[in-house]
């Protein structure tokens, strides 16, 4: 008689698997069309959020005149690195193209955000992460990863000091 | 008529996994589709491009509406008809 109550009992192996195996691929595929649609709708709130992003938060230019330094303390072919502090620390780059020739840029490349310099030998600014090339005249990607130009700043030389300012007009 | 859908399934065995494999190839495509546009948005959005982050929400949007609607078309899980009183004894 106890025999018969034992084989009765439900086997521990069904708690394991409660799904039988013919049910089982229609189960997990419905999941997993779930879960895509899951994802989408995820996608979906990332470009709201870039839309809220761009418009309640947009990027303020830099206000007023910056000194960075002194002339003399920049040879022709140089870079100077200097940070300009205000809500945010943002780094930039200042560039002694050639005599009263200077640029200023963001140092963050415009790929993922490594710290971009000037390379004097073969005349580029160069993100050493990726092998990314821009031109130090305009900023513009030359070679690389980088989606966007460096951001540029305009330098304004006053009495042997170097300030920079936001662009006055957006060089397309 | 009340049998009707039954008769289809068992003459067409294939008949939901293909529905199956379709729904999720087009949803595979919709996210790809949404992660192009999430790209393109951000990429626009830093570089003070706002009218291109508003179409790409809007697209993705749409993309999403229609995901949720081809869930309508997801098969449900296949009905056991087998009696209690079958063979084996586990089930």
């Amino acid at each position: 008689m106890s025999s018969t109550t034992d084989n009765e009992k439900i086997p521990n192996w069904k708690s394991d698997f409660p799904i039988r195996q013919d049910e089982a691929t229609h189960v997990s595929r419905r999941e997993f069309a779930k879960f895509l649609c899951l994802l989408s709708g995820g996608m979906a709130l990332g470009n709201a959020g870039i839309v809220i992003k761009a418009f309640a938060f947009p990027h303020q230019p830099l206000m007023g005149e910056h000194l960075v330094c002194s002339a003399s303390e920049v040879p022709v072919g140089e870079m100077k690195q200097f940070v300009i502090t205000g809500g945010l620390e943002v780094p930039y780059i200042l560039i002694h193209l050639e005599e009263n020739e200077w640029r200023a840029f963001e140092q963050k490349c415009t790929h993922l955000s490594c710290a971009v310099h000037y390379r004097p030998d073969i005349k580029k600014i160069e993100c050493p992460c990726h092998k990314g090339y821009f031109d130090p005249d305009t900023g513009v990607v030359l070679q690389g990863p980088p989606p966007r130009p460096l951001p540029q700043l305009e330098v304004v030389v006053k009495e042997d000091k170097i300030y920079v300012k936001a662009m006055e007009e957006k060089i397309v | 008529m009340g049998d009707f859908r039954q008769a289809q399934n068992e003459a067409h065995p294939n008949k939901t996994n293909t529905l199956m494999v379709g729904i999720i190839f087009l949803l595979i495509g919709i996210l790809g589709i949404q992660i192009w546009l999430l790209y393109s948005a951000l990429n626009n959005a830093l570089d003070d491009n706002r009218g291109i982050a508003v179409a790409a929400f809007l697209g993705s949007s749409v993309l999403f509406v229609m995901a949720l609607w081809l869930l309508r078309y997801v098969p449900q899980a296949r009905k056991l008809t087998r009696k209690k009183t079958s063979q084996s004894k586990y089930e």
